[in-house]
């Protein structure tokens, strides 16, 4: 069996029986199977971009590459590919760091307000985030909300909010952390809580400052949960219709026609479903290729943080 | 050693960060649930001095199909975290402790799942589920719904299993305990944190899910989600019962994470484990 | 482990070419409904089932309620569901799109119907109507009042108007776009409720911040899709004069570009820019009546239905100080009051081609199309846009629209000229929606020099959408 002072998990495969060497890939095959399935309509929707199906006629017919060349020489391509990434990225990176923040926080203190706020600070994920974006619309609404109340106490009027090119973008994205912050602080504070306590310990004893302890001992033990978090919320942040669509519907104008709105838009309300895939096609081409980087880093990050550990 | 005074001036200036994050996190969700509480006639001319109502409760609680919509999503949601723990939880523990040809890739592939955007699949979903008799019915929303939640358990989970050190395992095979008893009463314990985190978060996802009930459920199945926008009502809109539909819909999970919070810290007897 | 992945997904391809082609055989076996014969009887299809998907709406509620009644004279169960309003004709595009006959009737507006029945989704009613065997003799056709029945009546052919060729749906219900105005604010304000284009103007700049910050003069919506397009501002285009499309040596030529089109744009910009709400390009009818409810905007120009469920009693904080104008007409243009056009919303019921229970579909439809139905909806039921005109002279309905003041006037007086003013082709989704969008950046951004500029590009835009089309 190997098992060396470095504590790697490792089971020399060569000297065990099929029967146990099967193992893994039986306990794996329930989650597979069952995911699998999704190839199928993935599939058809692929042979889908190549032909002009559309809700419209009774028929449709191939018509090889025209929807993609259509997309890339369009201007709405590049308009909506800028906007997701605008908008999943920076919305992604806020809620990272807000998060973390959030975490050390609620970790550190430990009086009655960090222990009541542990719970409650998960609450905004609760609500749907269609629902969510309409209790804010109406927060935001310049002639009943609240928050334009709140604003005119200091003199602000009328801040124009979703209703115009300049701010949209920043409206939308303050409503998606609002969202998911708590995500990013769940997941990092389950992370906070299960840390060994040993390390810590040696390293009093070692007499560092706070700062030392947390960029050395933390952050590098917490990196696996932050890539998790980087991950998921990145995959569903360039996802994001849903609140877009809720808000303006994509406008003013085309301020806010992500991929995947520009793709719903065109399938579901224009009914030209065949020409719709290909802008989804290359969403889902960019989240694959971050993925795989961002795992990568995961799974070294895993690795150097098991060792911390072992 | 830090100054006394300067710890309490850090202390209070985290204390305060905290509020304001508080606030800008909870208020909307307090405003939400007062106006859960006005009249149709107050809900844009008052704040926070109003006359409360039980109205919109009864309104939405009782005469309309509401109770049925939550048993839906009940059944859908938590079947599906069900399912996905069940599956997820051993093979979190497969990846993370066997060392398997291509079981990066496999994981990968796993995770891949989550990236076909939800309006890619749904159209030929929809087709593939009227031929196979699965739309509208309870086991073809909790199957799609896997897509939501299993790659996020598997990774999440198998994060806690690998950070166990193996030699525990080993020492309570030496013991004498049988894999059962060590998977249960000795591993499930230790990953907890991250159990409980993903299956909440889980639990939320499929719970808030649009796309997917809307287009693949109709009548028999009603997920609470897509009926909440019913209640904005049709000529004029009732924030008041849109308010109480999003509120009392956000109890189920509120509850669930008031459960797990317990769990969410582990025991102080375990810290010994680890290194 | 790849390669088996390859393989397979190529199976899948072959596998599901063949899916997409059969999903059109296993279409429904041909009903004729012309040769149907016998005496008409409710319980002749007794003991069938057949699915209706509605959209969430006070039409819908009407006939939820007597859902029980049908079953109980007809035999038949119904198994209905209902989606909310903004999601509803996604849920119905992909329903009708897989041509499975999972739904036998649904509800759809004019304009969709457009786009459905182009695409062979929807069953033409006219041999259900004709024939004395499916249609009970009391059901009354000509009872319908004209300019609602024919909007949904077509003949398929892109740029033709409405009114001829198959009757493709039933009215359920129907909205003209009228002004809604609270007559305190404007008594307040020393104004008169504004006749014309001018005095609208005039009016709504007149009333901006009229209660502080965050009140101002006229509610119409804004979002970048149909919705905004077809009530007030197509209303007012047509009174203008302006058409949105003619046909041209056998193609559909958009007109958005013509000196009426730009004149009343420019009205339009310079009504939303400096009469209207802040947040414009964000509003929806919902937002539009809340502000008009809670006394935020003094006047509001959307469907009728709109302002006088904001009037009822208990319904928002204006109730009872809300009246009912017309259609403002310019004057500057040379028009009069003859000239006033309201354009004309009608939700409607039709039936799936795809459908195999044609036959108990029918049934349903005249049933909840019936006079004594509609008398019931148009008095109890809420229903207040009632498209028969027996239920229209009928004391009882007046009774129940009289505590709305000038609505039954300007209701009656506006729907003798009310029409559907686009030209009927099925692409109409796309060309508003794009309309939308240039009026939002129109109002909203300094993209381009002028009006003129904008609607140039914006008829190209049309001319490309609609460029496959034939035109007879």
């Amino acid at each position: 069996m190997g098992n060396n002072n470095l504590g790697i998990k490792k089971v020399d495969l060569n000297k065990v029986p099929f029967k146990v060497r099967v193992r893994p890939y039986l306990i794996v095959a329930p989650s597979l199977i069952i995911t699998i399935g999704i190839m199928v309509p993935f599939v058809m929707a692929i042979w889908f971009s190549f032909t002009n199906y559309s809700f419209q006629f009774p028929t449709h017919r191939f018509v090889g590459l025209d929807n993609w060349v259509n997309m890339l020489t369009s201007r709405e391509f590049w308009n909506a590919l800028k906007i997701s990434l605008l908008y999943g990225l920076f919305s992604t990176a806020i809620e990272i760091l807000l998060g973390l923040g959030i975490a050390l926080l609620l970790n550190s203190l430990n009086n009655w307000l960090s222990k009541v706020l542990r719970v409650l600070l998960v609450f905004p994920l609760m609500v749907a985030p269609v629902t969510a974006t309409i209790v804010w619309q109406l927060m935001l609404n310049s002639s009943v909300g609240i928050v334009e109340k709140l604003f005119n106490l200091f003199g602000l009027y009328n801040f124009p909010w979703a209703a115009s090119p300049d701010t949209a973008l920043m409206t939308v994205i303050m409503i998606d952390v609002w969202i998911n912050t708590s995500f990013v602080i769940l997941l990092v504070l389950a992370g906070l809580q299960s840390l060994p306590k040993s390390p810590f310990e040696s390293a009093k004893i070692d007499g560092g400052s706070a700062w030392f302890n947390f960029k050395n001992l933390t952050l590098p033990m917490l990196k696996p949960s932050l890539y998790i978090a980087l991950l998921f919320r990145l995959m569903a942040a360039l996802q994001e219709y849903a609140v877009i669509f809720a808000l303006t519907k994509g406008g003013p104008g085309d301020t806010l026609m992500s991929l995947s709105l520009t793709s719903y838009q065109k399938g579901f309300t224009f009914q030209k479903f065949g020409s719709a895939i290909p802008y989804i096609l290359v969403l889902w081409l960019i989240i694959n290729v971050l993925a795989k980087w961002i795992v990568k880093r995961q799974r070294i990050a895993q690795k150097q943080a098991s060792g911390l550990e072992g | 050693m830090m100054n006394t005074s300067k710890q309490r001036v850090l202390t209070a200036l985290m204390n305060i960060l905290l509020l304001i994050y508080a606030v800008f996190a909870l208020f909307p969700l307090l405003w939400m649930v007062m106006i859960s509480f006005k009249a149709d006639t107050e809900v844009f001319t008052t704040t926070f001095i109003f006359n409360p109502t039980l109205a919109n409760y009864k309104e939405v609680l009782f005469r309309s199909n509401y109770a049925r919509y939550i048993i839906d999503s009940l059944i859908v949601s938590g079947g599906a975290v069900l399912v996905s723990v069940v599956v997820g939880v051993p093979a979190a523990y497969a990846l993370a402790r066997y060392n398997f040809p291509r079981k990066e890739e496999l994981a990968f592939q796993i995770l891949s799942f989550k990236f076909a955007p939800e309006i890619l699949v749904v159209l030929p979903l929809f087709m593939l589920y009227q031929k196979m008799g699965l739309y509208d019915s309870y086991i073809g929303l909790i199957w799609v719904y896997q897509l939501i939640s299993l790659p996020l358990l598997i990774w999440v989970v198998r994060g806690y299993f690998e950070d166990i050190s193996v030699e525990i395992e080993y020492a309570a095979q030496v013991d004498g305990y049988p894999w059962y008893q060590i998977f249960f009463k000795m591993l499930i314990p230790l990953i907890k944190p991250g159990l409980v985190s993903s299956a909440l978060l889980a639990f939320i996802f499929a719970w808030n899910s649009f796309t997917f009930p809307l287009i693949l459920a109709s009548s028999k199945v009603y997920p609470v989600t897509v009926a909440i926008t019913k209640y904005l009502g049709t000529d004029t809109a009732r924030y008041g019962n849109l308010a109480v539909a999003a509120t009392v819909s956000a109890l189920p999970a509120i509850i669930f994470a008031l459960f797990i919070q317990k769990h969410l810290v582990r025991g102080l007897s375990f810290g010994a484990v680890k290194g | 482990m790849k390669k088996i992945l390859v393989v397979l997904m190529i199976l899948v391809v072959l596998m599901t070419g063949v899916f997409a082609q059969g999903s059109k055989e296993a279409a429904s076996e041909k009903f004729d409904p012309s040769a149907v014969k016998g005496n008409f009887d409710w319980k002749m299809y007794d003991g069938s089932e057949i699915t209706v998907l509605f959209s969430d709406h006070t039409y819908a509620s009407a006939v939820e309620a007597k859902l029980k009644d049908f079953t109980d004279k007809t035999g038949i169960k119904v198994n209905y569901s209902s989606m909310p309003e903004g999601n509803y004709f996604e849920k119905l595009n992909v329903e009708l799109a897989s041509r499975s006959g999972s739904i036998d009737v649904f509800m759809t507006g004019a304009y969709q119907s457009w786009g459905y029945a182009t695409a062979g989704n929807v069953e033409p009613l006219e041999n259900y109507i004709n024939n004395a065997s499916l249609t009970d003799k009391s059901w009354n056709y000509s009872d319908f009042i004209p300019g609602v029945i024919d909007a949904l009546k077509w003949d398929l052919k892109p740029g033709h108007p409405v009114g001829k060729g198959s009757q493709w749906a039933l009215p359920m219900g129907w909205e003209v776009n009228i002004l809604t105005y609270n007559k305190k604010v404007l008594a307040d304000k020393g104004l008169n409720p504004p006749k014309t284009a001018e005095e609208l103007l005039s009016v709504a700049k007149a009333l901006k911040e009229f209660g502080g910050s965050g009140t101002y003069g006229l509610a119409v919506r804004g979002l970048p899709d149909w919705g905004t397009i077809h009530p007030a501002y197509m209303s007012l285009y047509s009174t203008w004069g302006a058409k949105d499309f003619e046909v041209v040596n056998g193609k559909l030529v958009s007109r958005v570009n013509s000196p009426e089109a730009v004149a009343m744009t420019e009205y339009w910009v310079d009504l939303v820019k400096n009469g209207g709400a802040p947040q414009w390009a964000s509003y929806g009818w919902e937002l539009c009546g809340a502000d008009l409810g809670a006394g935020k905007a003094a006047m509001m120009w959307d469907a009728d239905r709109g302002g006088y469920t904001q009037n009822v009693k208990g319904a928002s904080a204006q109730a009872g100080n809300l009246a009912f104008g017309m259609v403002p007409y310019p004057v500057s243009a040379g028009k009069t009051e003859a000239d006033m056009k309201s354009n004309l919303w009608v939700w409607s019921m039709a039936m799936n081609s795809a459908s195999n229970k044609k036959g108990p579909a029918w049934q349903f439809m005249q049933y909840f199309t019936s006079p004594e139905f509609m008398l019931w909806s148009g008095t109890e039921g809420s229903c207040t846009d009632t498209p028969r005109t027996s239920v229209l002279t009928s004391q009882a309905y007046r009774n129940s629209v009289a505590d709305a003041e000038g609505y039954y006037e300007a209701f009656s007086k506006v729907s003798k000229d009310a029409s559907i003013f686009f030209t009927a082709q099925p692409y109409f989704v796309e060309t508003t929606t794009e309309w939308a969008k240039v009026l939002q950046e129109l109002v909203t951004t300094n993209k381009y020099p002028s009006v003129q500029v904008a609607m140039d590009r914006l008829k190209k835009t049309m001319d490309n959408i609609v460029a496959d089309l034939k035109v007879e």
